[in-house]
């Protein structure tokens, strides 16, 4: 149950004057059961290297091993039905990706594809799961609002019930409430379900109170994998990367720069406050 | 992607690349002209030689027209089997029972190959060379004149830009969407034909809802940028035509008329 990267080099329009690296040497292993976080500026390689998890993109050099099926460069693969079942890949801004006449219908594609059994069944669970009203299942997904479309793109992912979630930017243009609900549901997904999720995201609010581990990426290379309780000790390496530090550990590092000396791990405001008081007192 | 090389451009920077689009457009039209003049395989000679170093100096590979070329073999194949039956003229070179092969059937799908050919070739220059926005340019400017009898110029150049300008986004919409739905388990390339026709509906659906959507983006975004269909407008590109530009057409002109005395000599 790994999914593992090993030299893996992409290259986009190979061979055409508009050729363009997106990856170089990529080296990597995902932690089974745990959210990992993909992070990194614009243009350095995050959807890219996602899009290798189900082998819509096949490397142009070395190895994607995902469940012992390994994909290769050397070899055109055929055969990606239970590739993809097994790799949910939910897109950046997956409500256009919604056609069917109904909600129902729409939900039901994937599973049907896989022809998986009880898809209605699934599809009712599913918008449970992402918390809508199921009596919108007889509605069009056209006349949803952007938010409600969003969830049933992602209910239809869930319900071809994937080992391994993977999600591009899913709270990109969302409320700061819309988003937050996401996350809690991917995080009881995780924990409920055991499934590894991988969410792709610029957010490091999301990343310090949802994630355990994160991926930094730079310019098409793997800058490193850090478990999340160790990536926000040292702000000198996000402030190299360009990333500002989720609040609260900006908060801290004002109050060390004050002359306090707290250097108690902080996670949320609830830690936050505790190391204070402790201080304080 | 590989077929859409056919068409697009390619950002190099030649003699072909620097000649004034409207220039370059002209030239394709007479060339147009010049390989519907019937003056024998001479003719296509002289056409094929201006065409092929055209071809050369723009630093397209011959590997792509050719590419171009082989989904025509059908038609060819086609043809060929019409102009058999058809052709009663010229000398004859099969005689096998019921049917006659003269050679003017086979010259007649010569000459087809060899303007189809030569239409490519001068096509693929034009658009390799010539940025989308360059040609639309020009395309207005050839049309200004025809502004006395009611053509919209401007209007017409504004519509094929907008057009040009969201072919790249439609090509990336629909890679997107495709790869969204793959995801979903279509499968394009394997499946029933009651499997592929859902898998083509999934794929134009949201292209469809997405495309319109984006139409009524940008006329808004128009509107509020103070367009306004019919007015008056400044250019900021102004198109200039050189010496260079000036005397291929000379040439172009001067390979119409020779053309035609060859053709009225033969």
């Amino acid at each position: 149950m790994s999914i593992k990267f090993e030299k893996v080099n992409y290259t986009y329009s190979l061979n055409t004057p508009f050729k363009y690296v997106a990856l170089k040497e990529i080296d990597l292993d995902i932690t089974p059961n745990k959210i990992t976080a993909i992070i990194g500026a614009t243009g350095s390689g995050k959807s890219t290297l996602v899009q290798h998890l189900n082998a819509l993109l096949i490397p142009t050099g070395g190895t994607v091993t995902v469940f012992e099926r390994m994909i290769s460069s050397l070899e055109k693969p055929k055969k990606l039905k239970d590739l993809r079942k097994k790799v949910g890949l939910v897109f950046q801004f997956p409500e256009y990706q919604l056609f069917e006449e109904t909600v129902e219908k729409d939900i039901c594609f994937g599973p049907k594809n896989f022809n998986m059994e009880d898809a209605e069944k699934r599809a009712l669970d599913c918008l449970k799961l992402v918390s809508l009203d199921p009596n919108i299942k007889q509605k069009s997904p056209l006349d949803l609002s952007g938010g409600q479309k969003r969830r049933v793109a992602i209910a239809g992912i869930l319900a071809m019930d994937p080992d391994v979630l993977v999600l591009d930017e899913p709270t990109a243009g969302l409320d700061p409430k819309g988003a937050k609900d996401m996350m809690n549901l991917f995080q009881s997904i995780n924990q409920t379900m055991k499934k590894t999720i991988i969410i792709v995201t610029h957010d490091m609010e999301h990343v310090l109170n949802y994630c355990d581990e994160v991926v930094v990426m730079d310019k098409g290379r793997v800058r490193g994998k850090y478990l999340v309780s160790d990536f926000f000790k040292d702000t000198s390496f996000l402030k190299e990367l360009n990333i500002l530090p989720p609040s609260v550990i900006r908060f801290k590092e004002e109050l060390n720069a004050c002359g306090f000396s707290i250097d108690e791990k902080v996670e949320d405001i609830q830690s936050l406050a505790n190391a204070i008081v402790k201080v304080v007192l | 992607m590989d077929s859409l090389i056919l068409g697009k451009y390619l950002p190099y920077n030649t003699i072909v690349h620097r000649l004034d689009p409207r220039a370059k457009i002209l030239m394709m039209l007479m060339i147009m002209v010049a390989i519907f003049i019937p003056a024998g395989f001479l003719g296509y000679l002289l056409i094929a030689i201006f065409a092929f170093t055209g071809l050369m100096l723009s630093k397209i590979k011959i590997k792509s027209i050719i590419k171009a070329f082989k989904p025509m073999w059908f038609m060819m194949m086609f043809l060929f089997v019409i102009n058999v039956l058809e052709i009663k003229t010229g000398k004859v070179l099969v005689e096998f029972k019921w049917l006659t092969i003269y050679d003017d059937a086979l010259f007649q799908t010569l000459y087809i190959m060899v303007r189809l050919l030569l239409m490519i070739t001068v096509t693929t220059i034009l658009t390799a060379t010539t940025k989308p926005l360059d040609l639309t340019l020009a395309i207005e400017d050839l049309l200004t004149p025809f502004k006395v009898i009611k053509v919209p110029a401007h209007e017409i150049a504004m519509m094929i830009s907008i057009a040009l300008r969201f072919i790249p986004t439609l090509i990336e919409e629909t890679q997107r969407i495709m790869k969204a739905q793959a995801s979903r388990g279509v499968d394009l390339e394997e499946g029933k034909l009651k499997e592929k026709i859902i898998a083509i509906l999934s794929l134009i659906v949201p292209l469809f809802v997405t495309a319109i959507q984006r139409a009524g983006d940008l006329a808004n975004a128009m509107e509020a940028k103070g367009y306004i269909p019919g007015a008056k407008r400044s250019r900021y590109k102004q198109l200039k035509m050189k010496a260079m530009d000036y005397s291929l057409l000379g040439v172009c002109a001067f390979m119409i008329v020779v053309l035609i005395v060859v053709g009225q000599v033969l």
